[in-house]
């Protein structure tokens, strides 16, 4: 969940310095065109003039921690410079079947690859490939996640990748447990927002349309009632409430309309039709129905549950 | 698969007409049949199917039809047999209209199925007598004719022309007044004969308004309970309107335009609805119900009632909350999901229903055990048939479900009659000796009995005896109002099928 929070953060940060980015693709052009022998600082100097030193810095600092660029000695001319770093030159002192089971794991991405997947694609003995993948692990080159689908299986992926959604479940789940009891409470809340919204509009005197348009909250209001609240340890987004919200639509208690500026809209509302008849009667609700007929085990006039509702 | 409903309807003829009738009925069940094929098939000397087969067309649930080779086919309809049901509330809604009279009237039409209005009003003048204080104006028969033209006049009957079943598509409802020689029917009041001038027209219950009016009532409580009872009234009042325009039983009527409706709301005493007319049809029409839509902008604007639409929603309503209250709102949950977003796949719908992997995985099998969500395996093309486990998607097919709980209120209305059968014949000895004692103590009370004699007798009814019957006569009218319950949702269910 603390992943989740930095990785908002992060978010933010990269739309504020969206500049930065275009930059950045520069620099890593820059350095894909020579491979070999780098490029220093003075280099980006000259070819991005317009660059300040410190965006410079951080934008180097953020590639090396991403493992995109390794920063080495350059012999012939003796200034530090930054190059590429070479996927395959990673498992430097690694043999063939190493390699092979990086590939792999790489191309999964972060979504994360399974042992058993990795042994068919890679071909290769269940022991060695124990072997392969622990030492593979032990260099930092790889990392074991546990997947919230299934807790035991476990995935690999490259070290330095952020685990998808799909796999840690975000906010939703503590250690590969989902939360009931926490979307729950935030399922109530959340309906209680709009529930409170819409009696507030009972009484004044506005007209009915007036009145609905009224009982409408947009996602972002909600947000903010469930942050004031302080009922959630964790930070939570405004996807995440939508989601929640999402939920009530599902359980036929929220409606949502679409705004005019493509922000999501939800009010309250009521049933069309209250408990039908059916219902209301013993035989609506029988778990033993289809075993129910004139004679057998169960008939209606032997029948427990007409006898207990009828006293 | 209509099991349940052909025993039911097998219930409910025993119940009214008897065995005979019952046997008859039964063999009809399946197929059309000669009268003979019939006799065959149910050992029945002739002249009892004959005269079962009498009553049954009597009342509407036979019909025959002659093939070209000029032999007639009997043919059973069960829906008719499960209006009996609804007698009860038919009468309830006669009295609402005509008074107690009306009620009596249309009593007596619905016991002999088909009768002529001379007849109506001297069985309903003789009952009426009988009873005084249910009368509220002063008994004449110039009452009751007014009451049976108001019948009339509402189209609660109509004249009773053939049975036949080719021709009753094609023949509309008629319902001209006969002239009726009001000296003869006061003449045969009293003992004479005379001619009361309708001998050959008959007339017959009109069911079909009956069933217009209930449909018509669930779409205004409907709107009642999503927003208020100004809305609930505009909605009666656009179905008046529809009515005007377009056949009852169209799926959207035709545009009724906004000065129309306006109208007709003056003549109201709904001051906030008159005050906020086109802001309520705004609400209705902008509602994600979408009863009513709006089709043109001339006059004003132009509102349809979209039948077909508005019982798809209630329909489904009503399927989703017999969901919540038999699997619990999780499920609930599920499956709206499931409706809302068509076709999804089981990670989708524990992810977007936001309930543990688990449960949810419990919670869609169940359902889709119990036929409520539909699976289907997504084949990838090319791949064998052999047994695969290819991804599954999920689906709701909602007439299949209607008529599964169709089957399920069939079902259980039969228990809950049977059930009822029980309980008075087990207590019937009870029953029968506590009428004793009152008919034997409003007897003595006549020929002035004392306070001590009448005590004695009420103790003729031992404490314990008394318990009981109270008991039993409690479950009975807990059942007879369950029995009703029940068939307010099988009518619903039932009308969302013609529309479909």
């Amino acid at each position: 969940m603390e992943a989740e929070g930095s990785g908002l953060q992060e978010r933010n940060v990269n739309t504020n310095l969206d500049g930065l980015e275009t930059i950045e693709q520069k620099i890593i052009a820059l350095a894909q065109a020579r491979p070999n022998k780098g490029i220093s600082d003075k280099d980006l100097a000259i070819e991005i003039p317009d660059l300040r030193p410190d965006q410079r810095a951080q934008i180097i600092n953020k590639l090396l921690k991403q493992e995109c660029f390794e920063l080495y000695n350059n012999k012939q001319t003796g200034v530090l410079s930054y190059r590429l770093r070479d996927p395959t030159k990673i498992v430097k002192g690694a043999d063939n079947e190493e390699k092979v089971v990086y590939k792999i794991i790489e191309e999964a991405g972060n979504k994360g690859i399974w042992t058993r997947d990795i042994r068919f694609k890679s071909n290769l003995m269940h022991t060695q490939l124990k072997k392969i993948l622990k030492s593979l692990e032990t260099k930092k080159f790889i990392k074991v996640v546990k997947s919230v689908a299934a807790s035991k299986k476990k995935v690999y992926m490259l070290y330095n990748l952020e685990p998808d959604e799909s796999i840690t479940g975000g906010a939703w789940y503590q250690d590969q447990d989902f939360e009931t009891e926490f979307v729950d409470v935030l399922n109530q809340q959340c309906y209680r927002f709009l529930e409170q919204k819409k009696e507030k509009t009972k009484n004044c005197n506005i007209g009915p349309v007036a009145a609905r348009n009224m009982t409408f909250a947009s996602s972002k209001d909600v947000w903010k009632f469930i942050s004031d609240l302080g009922i959630s340890k964790v930070k939570l987004s405004v996807t995440n409430i939508e989601m929640i919200l999402n939920t009530l639509v599902y359980d036929g208690k929220v409606e949502r309309i679409l705004a005019g500026d493509g922000s999501n809209l939800y009010r309250a509302i009521e049933p069309l039709v209250i408990s039908p008849g059916l219902i209301r009667t013993p035989c609506g609700l029988c778990p033993v129905r289809k075993h129910c007929f004139d004679d057998g085990p169960v008939t209606p006039i032997k029948c427990q549950y007409i006898r207990e509702w009828l006293d | 698969m209509k099991d349940f409903q052909s025993k039911l309807c097998m219930l409910l003829l025993e119940e009214y007409f008897g065995n005979i009738v019952q046997c008859i009925g039964n063999s009809l069940l399946h197929s059309r049949k000669t009268l003979d094929v019939i006799r065959l098939h149910t050992n029945l000397p002739l002249i009892k199917v004959k005269e079962g087969l009498c009553v049954l067309i009597k009342y509407g649930f036979v019909t025959y039809q002659q093939d070209e080779k000029g032999s007639v086919h009997y043919v059973l309809h069960c829906e008719k047999i499960i209006m009996l049901l609804r007698y009860p509330r038919y009468m309830l809604f006669a009295k609402t209209y005509c008074r107690d009279e009306g009620e009596i009237m249309l009593e007596e039409v619905l016991k002999h199925g088909y009768i002529t209005a001379s007849e109506v009003i001297i069985k309903t003048y003789k009952r009426l007598e009988e009873t005084p204080s249910k009368c509220a104006e002063q008994l004449s028969v110039a009452n009751l004719k007014n009451t049976f033209e108001l019948l009339v006049k509402n189209q609660f009957l109509m004249h009773s022309i053939s049975f036949n079943t080719m021709k009753e598509n094609i023949e509309k409802p008629e319902y001209n007044l006969p002239h009726l020689n009001m000296t003869a029917i006061s003449n045969i009041l009293q003992g004479q004969n005379a001619d009361p001038g309708d001998n050959k027209l008959y007339w017959k219950v009109n069911f079909d308004r009956f069933t217009q009016d209930f449909r018509d009532k669930i779409m205004v409580s409907a709107m009642t309970q999503r927003f208020d009872i100004n809305a609930g009234e505009l909605m009666r009042q656009l179905i008046n309107l529809m009515y005007l325009r377009t056949a009852p039983w169209t799926a959207t009527s035709n545009p009724i335009p906004y000065t129309e409706i306006k109208e007709e709301v003056k003549k109201l005493t709904f001051l906030e609805l008159e005050q906020y007319l086109d802001q309520y049809l705004r609400l209705i029409e902008e509602d994600s119900s979408q009863f009513i839509k709006r089709v043109g902008d001339s006059g004003g604007g132009q509102y349809s009632v979209n039948m077909k639409n508005a019982f798809k929603q209630l329909v489904w309503a009503t399927i989703e909350s017999i969901v919540a209250e038999r699997f619990g709102s999780k499920a609930a949950r599920i499956f709206r999901l499931v409706r809302i977003e068509k076709n999804v796949n089981l990670d989708q719908i524990q992810q977007l229903a936001m309930i543990p992997a688990k449960e949810a995985k419990c919670l869609t099998y169940i359902l889709a055990q119990e036929n409520f969500i539909q699976m289907q395996e997504i084949k990838k093309a090319g791949t064998l048939a052999a047994p695969t486990k290819g991804p599954f998607h999920f689906y709701i097919d909602l007439t299949k479900i209607v008529q599964m709980e169709i089957e399920h209120c069939c079902q259980a209305l039969y228990n809950i009659i049977k059930r009822r059968d029980h309980e008075l014949s087990n207590n019937k000895r009870m029953i029968e000796k506590q009428l004793r004692v009152q008919i034997l103590s409003s007897n003595m009370k006549e020929h002035g009995a004392t306070e001590q004699q009448l005590a004695d007798i009420a103790e003729m009814m031992t404490p314990s005896e008394t318990q009981q019957l109270e008991k039993a006569q409690n479950a009975i009218k807990k059942l007879n109002v369950t029995e009703l319950q029940i068939d307010e949702t099988l009518f619903l269910l039932t009308i969302y099928l013609p529309y479909h």
